[in-house]
């Protein structure tokens, strides 16, 4: 039995990630630290890994052999 | 599936130098894959003995101090990027497609070409050494340094390797996208995805992080042919760029990076501790969400290697690395527990999955403890931080190797290995590899620097160095009696048979070794032990 | 055969419903393949959009000054422009529409050989393969006209991050011409049908990513506003 029967909630699995880098980018500003120059690459990558790993979930479960 | 019949004429070409050259069974890619990492892993060692024998003693007495550089670089190149990562797809490949029943890899011509790309890179960073010096400015290969063209590498050494390094990148990729269909499409009828063996599931996460991971240091080693050969900006202050964005863009992909050379080495231990301590895993689904949490945790603490270059959202990543502490404590408690009250049947690859419990906890702690900042902030760039990479890497990885290839390989040539020889070289590793790394924690905390040369007689820091160079060669020793004992089992090892250990998963329902298509007949899948299940005529169904 | 991997999803709501499948259920692996192979191309391009927002990030003016004419640097987006009777010409939004269009017809493409029409199949997938060619031409012309403004791969930042991105975006267009080419000589060859198509199917979702990462790029680089240094 396929632990989930539709791709569309495989592909939740991206928006961890694209959760993760809202915190990343938000958080500084909420604490009030100095502006780290270097959070726009991080930030960028972890978007771009929740788009990529939404796209490779929804694929594997969409794409898997009937059980 | 159309079958096919093999001519008479077949037999004789199957297993001369040409077949192994232009095979594209999983079987013969794996062992291609096992062969040449250990190959480079040897090669690896020659280095780090290099390393050792010129730290020894204080003073320099047998390189300058830019061999010194190139040979911790290559060192650590050729162990992480043609030993470990290469070695567990080795052992991956074999065994995944004969754990969940299927013939072959879902692109068997593609297998080929991964493997065939890991020589190819190795080639060039071996002749890196031959025309002008190789990479010096460490495996990180951090800009400015390795943009300096007077410092780094005065020859095409550095270039060498960034070609080196994407080539061997794009076979890692490859290799997902072959482990992940494969995983998906071509599992035996009732090998459901929570049926699949840990060492399967645990390819399958690693296939993940290598998938989406490698293409970051892809660009990051592209940017910096770029800033090296044709005046490019992107790592230059001076014009704009950006050191530190490099080691952002570099570290996204290497922390990964450290748990798909983890991961599919505590699949190994979870496939060798249930076998030999008679009882079923404990906690499969656990280990299952364990592994799948710390592969996406792994991708949010890549900075905590940067702690101390003030450009970094620290509560952020010291809060993320604790958090890993957790599913991996899961797993460390999972595994004890599958021993607890088991029949143990010590044998070697059971020594050596003890091994890695115990060397690997060791390297969680140490690891934990760099996690916390005012920590790091001490101990960062000292041989603490060598410690913890070798506790983890070679306490881990590598004793988790040794015991998947104990374990495997009688189903790999149906002949056993050598107890004796077997246990006397876990021992002489066990005291050799303690004896090299844990000093290192003590030198760490006295303040020795990483990726130095020389150092001063009046530091203190003798003796340590002295006992460590010493491990090293006996880690050194060990290797040869493991040789040994590989060539020896080869010619007359004991016959295996098809299930020599009792095991519980799919390989052990077929010959030893299997033939090419691996299956005559499969028993019924009605759990994660299939082997189990039939020879007891018990039906677990889950 | 349009079977699907999860009976229990409507045919018309389920994308992947009309892709190449097998006898199991689930789509053809070739074609699962790809996708895999395209995820991890987001990550690559990932990669190089990291450094160029970072360091557009860190910029105070951006696009930055061009030494040789004082004045930022400038990505014409319109075709002919003309200031103080000078007259300069940009090919990007042209080859933006053609590469748009070739989406277009390579889907064309893809829905003809489903109903096995291999006629207009073959020759809505050459005419992909000219737009691809013609796209192509035009950056390199693009290439030109802004090397002879002062533009290169060396002009600090701004030079390197441009031709990085929109080059190796070019690269994966090559790769993508060159892999519609060999579908396009298959399929003369008589090698597809309606019930047989991976290759194709394949090459045309590769395609359509080339065309979404242009499309990211091209507002990016050409379309988002730049940034001056606070008076």
């Amino acid at each position: 039995m396929h632990p989930l029967r539709h791709p569309r909630n495989a592909a939740m699995v991206g928006i961890i990630f694209i959760i993760i880098g809202a915190i990343y980018w938000i958080a500084p500003s909420i604490q009030g630290t100095v502006n780290s120059d270097d959070i726009a690459a991080g930030t960028t990558l972890l978007v771009f890994l929740g788009v990529a790993m939404a796209l490779m979930a929804y694929v594997l479960v969409a794409g898997s052999t009937d059980e | 599936m159309a079958t096919t019949t093999l001519t008479p004429a077949a037999s004789r070409s199957m297993s001369s130098l040409y077949a192994w050259l232009t095979t594209t069974d999983h079987k013969k890619i794996g062992i291609l894959y096992i062969a040449n990492s250990f190959l480079f892993f040897f090669i690896g060692g020659l280095l780090a003995l290099g390393v050792r024998t010129e730290l020894a003693q204080p003073g320099l007495q047998f390189v300058t101090p830019a061999t010194y550089n190139e040979l911790f670089t290559m060192h650590a190149t050729f162990m992480i990027f043609l030993f470990v990562i290469p070695m567990l797809a080795g052992f991956g490949n074999y065994v995944v497609p004969l754990q969940i029943g299927a013939p072959d890899m879902a692109f068997p011509r593609i297998n080929a070409l991964s493997f065939w790309m890991l020589p190819l890179g190795g080639i060039l960073l071996l002749l890196s050494f031959v025309t002008g010096g190789s990479a010096a400015a460490g495996w990180t290969s951090y800009a400015p340094l390795s943009e300096d063209r007077a410092l780094a590498a005065t020859g095409p050494g550095q270039d060498l390797w960034i070609v080196a390094l994407v080539l061997i990148g794009t076979s890692s990729i490859l290799g997902a996208i072959n482990f992940l269909v494969t995983m998906f499409k071509m599992r035996a009828p009732g090998m459901t995805l929570f049926r699949m063996p840990i060492m399967v599931w645990t390819v399958l996460v690693t296939s993940v992080l290598v998938l989406m991971a490698t293409p970051v240091i892809t660009s990051a080693l592209i940017m910096l042919f770029i800033d090296r050969n044709y005046g490019g900006a992107f790592f230059d202050p001076s014009r704009g760029g950006d050191a530190i964005l490099y080691q952002n863009i570099f570290w996204f992909y290497s922390h990964p990076a450290v748990y798909v050379m983890i991961l599919p080495a505590m699949g190994m231990v979870s496939e060798i501790l249930p076998v030999f301590s008679r009882k079923p895993l404990f906690g499969y689904k656990a280990f299952i969400f364990a592994t799948a949490a710390i592969g996406a945790l792994g991708f949010s603490v890549w900075a905590h290697h940067m702690f101390t270059t003030g450009a970094v959202y620290l509560p952020f990543f010291s809060i993320m690395t604790f958090l890993i502490a957790v599913p991996t404590g899961v797993k460390m408690f999972n595994w004890v527990f599958t021993m607890w009250r088991g029949q143990l049947m010590l044998k070697t690859p059971l020594l050596f999955a003890i091994g890695f419990l115990t060397m690997f906890l060791i390297g969680g702690i140490n690891g934990a403890f760099s996690a916390s900042v005012p920590v790091d902030f001490a101990l960062h760039d000292t041989y603490w931080v060598v410690a913890h990479l070798h506790y983890v890497l070679f306490g881990g990885s590598v004793f988790g190797v040794m015991g998947g290839f104990y374990y495997w390989f009688p189903k790999m040539t149906g002949r056993m290995m050598n107890e004796t020889v077997g246990k006397a070289q876990f021992v002489l590793m066990f005291i050799g590899f303690n004896m090299t790394f844990f000093p290192m924690h003590e030198l760490g905390l006295a303040g020795m620097p990483r990726r130095i040369a020389d150092y001063s007689s009046t530091a203190g820091w003798n003796q340590l160095n002295l006992v460590a160079t010493i491990g090293g060669f006996t880690i050194a020793a060990s290797m040869v009696l493991f040789l040994w004992n590989v060539f020896m089992s080869l010619r007359s090892g004991q016959v295996a048979g098809d299930d020599p250990w009792e095991g519980n998963t799919l390989e052990w329902a077929t010959t030893s070794p299997p033939p090419a298509y691996n299956f005559d007949h499969l028993p019924e899948i009605r759990s994660e032990r299939p082997v189990f299940d039939a020879r007891w005529g018990r039906v677990a169904e889950h | 055969m349009s079977v699907t991997a999860h009976d229990d999803l409507p045919v018309e709501h389920n994308p992947l419903a009309s892709m190449p499948h097998d006898t199991h259920g689930g789509i053809s692996n070739p074609v699962l393949g790809m996708l895999l192979f395209i995820t991890s191309e987001v990550m690559f391009f990932g990669g190089l959009f990291a450094a160029y927002f970072n360091i557009r990030a860190n910029a105070a003016q951006w696009p930055p000054i061009n030494p040789e004419t004082s004045e930022p640097f400038h990505l014409q987006v319109l075709p002919v422009v003309t200031t103080n009777g000078v007259t300069s010409y940009s090919f990007v939004l042209i080859a933006t529409i053609l590469l748009i269009t070739s989406s277009f017809t390579c889907q064309y493409a893809i829905w003809k050989i489903r109903s096995d029409d291999r006629t207009r199949f073959i020759r809505a997938m050459a005419v992909t393969i000219i737009l691809g060619i013609v796209f192509l031409l035009m950056q390199l012309t693009d290439y030109a006209i802004l090397g002879n403004e002062g533009l290169t791969l060396s002009s600090g930042t701004f030079g390197t991050t441009f031709y990085t991105l929109t080059g190796f975006h070019g690269a994966h267009v090559f790769g993508g011409v060159i892999m519609l080419s060999v579908v396009l000589y298959r399929g003369m060859l008589g090698q597809f049908s309606g019930k047989h198509y991976d290759a194709v199917e394949g090459a045309s979702l590769y395609w359509h990513f080339v065309d979404v990462v242009w499309i990211l790029l091209f507002a990016l680089l050409y379309l988002l506003p730049g940034k001056t240094p606070a008076a």
